[in-house]
């Protein structure tokens, strides 16, 4: 079971999707991982119930009949409704990531995509809402490790790593979104802005290199590899 | 009923619009050439006419009625044309008259009527003459009594001047019909000669949407905008031409290459369903494959999209050397775990037109590629140079390189070497490559890296090239 950490509330998401069985594929999926699922099938219903709910994220898709993706994003906005909102862009469309984050969007994701790649993102969106303020500290944690992101220096039980300065970006979107599954696209993305698929394991290597500099003579692994999905750092 | 297509053309309109505005310029100017000619005449006249009644109404204050009545017969005498018409009379309460002098044979005007400008017509000199017409100007006298006793009508012939008059008008209304007449003969000219190419046009497009792609727009002619248009029309059809062309590959491309994955995929899930207790392990293979498929999948379908050109919209003005040095960071250490060392070259000002995703995503293939094929101990040269007005993007790798005659091969989807079938990867992974080169203007050239393989990808730069000290 997926939560994201220590909020005893169940999460709630609603799925604004005209494709029956993209959405209900989606919320067996979600279901399984513990959250409560509502879907709207056009955007007109969608926008209805999410101005009248509250729910922790938003999954909508761009091509909908009644109020188009976009258009439903922006009124939200407009009424100071701030709930995170992952698009989902069909097929046959531009890479339009720009139109969607100006929009209002918090994420983009293009179909046809990896269930875990949209499970990752969508928790990083809810741990991102849940806890806005943390964006000014000036170090990061978990366990006995500890980043100075003003000094650039990075210690675990105490003894200085020496990391280069893409390992130490690396590591840093690792702590951020620590205890979620982190995507090898997400990676991409964070870490050195780019938006395409690598589709080869580069990342990979420079996950294994971090892994044996923070972990490997240390007790505790915090590095871990979902099979299937990303990496994750918890304890 | 409608006119014939002729009359409908726009150049015909237009030339009806031309016709009506230049004869209505005609018209004024013609208007304003007959107020100061024959109107001058005319004023000319009227003035000599008021002078004339002016001096009389004179010597009837200087004189009387005697006196008046002297004069007029003594100037109302001869033949001269150039003398007055005159007419004294003497009017009762009853409307009736005495003529008092004049040498008019009666009274033309009628009773009431003073102080106003009439036109009559007399007898000609000789019996068998025309009429001749007569303008005059009937005033009662003196003048500063305006309803005096007495009339008196002061005229002059005013035959020439109607000649004159009329010839003019003649003359401006032929030259008139005339001007509008050629206009629209040349109206009507020169929209045959743009109707027929019209004509053309529509015919060939109409061929065209009928399913026969391979006909153009005949360009000969005036080089005008027709032609301009027809050039237009033609380079719009061959780009439909090679997208569709385009099209048709990726849809025979997608089914032929994935049937197989997808076929295997189904032949695993089959086996599956047959189990009564279906591992976890045959599951994820499952999943393997299906992600594969998915992979392959989205490989073909960026491809298809850069193709058309949808992410052309996007270019803008980005630094290529910030790129290449990324992908050089992101391989590094790879490159390092397999032994092979990175090389890396990259000049100033390498500025050009297009999209940092494509770029930084062809590169990755490039590297990626090129990293696969190199054996420990080789090296791998990342740079970036300029050669005149363009910036070459190269990735020379010490591997086995690719012979001669597979070069071209190579670039297409689904090709793969004989050598590298049992390396990963779905093989679409340089015609990404030239996909992206297409968008950006870029050649893209194989060679032989003496050993290994040299890829060469040369875009426009968005600078002037500086003078350069190395050449």
């Amino acid at each position: 079971m997926i939560r994201p950490d220590g909020e005893p509330k169940a999460v709630r998401v609603l799925i604004i999707e005209d494709d029956r069985e993209v959405s209900s594929y989606i919320r067996q999926g979600l279901t399984q991982a513990g959250w409560n699922v509502d879907i709207a099938d056009d955007g007109k219903d969608g926008l209805l119930m999410a101005t009248t709910e509250s729910y922790d994220a938003l999954i909508v898709d761009r091509m909908l009949p009644g109020v188009e993706g976009l258009t439903l994003i922006r009124t939200l906005r407009a009424s100071d409704n701030e709930t995170p909102a992952l698009i989902l862009s069909a097929l046959g469309e531009v890479d339009d990531r720009v139109k969607g984050l100006q929009a209002g969007g918090d994420d983009y994701l293009v179909k046809p995509f990896a269930f875990s790649e949209l499970l990752a993102r969508l928790e990083a969106l809810i741990r991102r809402a849940r806890s806005v303020g943390s964006q000014n500290e000036t170090t990061l944690s978990l366990a006995d490790l500890e980043v100075d992101l003003l000094k650039r220096e990075v210690r675990r039980s105490g003894q200085k790593i020496d990391l280069q300065p893409r390992e130490f970006q690396l590591l840093e979107f690792l702590l951020r979104h620590a205890g979620q599954v982190v995507t090898r696209t997400m990676l991409l993305e964070g870490v050195w802005n780019y938006h395409f698929d690598p589709q080869t394991n580069v990342i990979d290597v420079h996950i294994s290199r971090l892994r044996s500099k923070i972990d490997k003579d240390f007790e505790k692994p915090l590095l871990h590899t979902v099979r299937g999905a990303g990496y994750r750092l918890s304890t | 009923m409608q006119l014939p297509a002729i009359f409908r053309t726009g150049v015909f309109q237009v030339t009806i619009l031309y016709v009506v505005l230049f004869g209505v310029s005609v018209a004024t100017l013609g208007w304003f050439i007959y107020r100061s000619t024959v109107g001058y005449l005319q004023e000319q006249t009227d003035e000599v006419i008021i002078a004339e009644t002016n001096g009389l109404d004179e010597q009837f204050s200087q004189r009387g009625l005697r006196g008046l009545v002297e004069i007029i017969d003594e100037r109302g005498v001869g033949t001269d044309e150039e003398r007055f018409a005159y007419s004294l009379i003497d009017l009762s309460n009853d409307g009736s008259f005495r003529r008092l002098a004049g040498n008019l044979g009666g009274w033309p005007a009628r009773a009431d009527v003073v102080n106003e400008w009439i036109e009559f017509q007399v007898p000609g000199r000789r019996p068998d003459d025309d009429l001749i017409p007569v303008r005059a100007l009937v005033l009662s006298i003196p003048q500063s009594i305006p309803q005096s006793r007495y009339r008196i009508l002061v005229g002059r012939e005013i035959r020439e001047l109607e000649q004159i008059n009329q010839r003019f008008i003649r003359a401006l209304t032929l030259g008139l019909g005339l001007t509008m007449l050629l206009a629209l003969a040349g109206g009507l000219a020169l929209a045959f000669s743009a109707q027929r190419r019209v004509v053309e046009l529509n015919r060939t497009t109409r061929r065209i949407i009928a399913g026969d792609m391979s006909q153009r727009v005949p360009v000969e002619g005036v080089q005008d905008e027709h032609a301009e248009l027809a050039r237009s029309v033609n380079a719009m059809l061959d780009q439909i031409e090679s997208l569709m062309a385009g099209l048709r590959h990726v849809g025979d491309s997608i089914a032929h290459d994935l049937r197989g994955p997808l076929t295997r995929l189904r032949a695993r899930l089959e086996l599956l369903a047959d189990e009564d207790a279906p591992s976890q392990e045959q599951a994820a293979e499952c999943l393997a494959q299906a992600d594969g498929v998915l992979a392959t999948f989205n490989a073909l379908l960026r491809i298809a999209r850069i193709e058309t050109g949808a992410y052309r919209r996007a270019f803008e003005i980005i630094d290529l050397g910030p790129i290449v040095t990324d992908v050089a960071d992101l391989y590094q250490a790879t490159a390092d775990d397999k032994m092979v060392e990175l090389r890396r070259r990259i000049i100033d000002n390498t500025l050009v037109f297009g999209d940092r995703e494509l770029l930084a995503q062809a590169l990755t293939n490039l590297l990626d590629n090129a990293l696969k094929h190199t054996p420990a101990g080789g090296h791998i040269a990342l740079e970036v140079q300029r050669k005149g007005d363009r910036l070459v993007i190269i990735v020379a790798d010490s591997g086995p390189g690719i012979p001669p005659d597979a070069r071209e091969r190579v670039l297409q989807r689904f090709a793969r070497l004989d050598e590298s079938r049992s390396t990963p990867g779905s093989g679409l992974g340089l015609a990404l490559v030239r996909a992206v080169a297409d968008q950006h203007d870029a050649e893209l050239k194989l060679t032989d890296n003496a050993p290994g393989l040299r890829v060469m990808l040369s875009l426009p730069a968005n600078t002037a090239p500086e003078p350069d000290a190395s050449g």
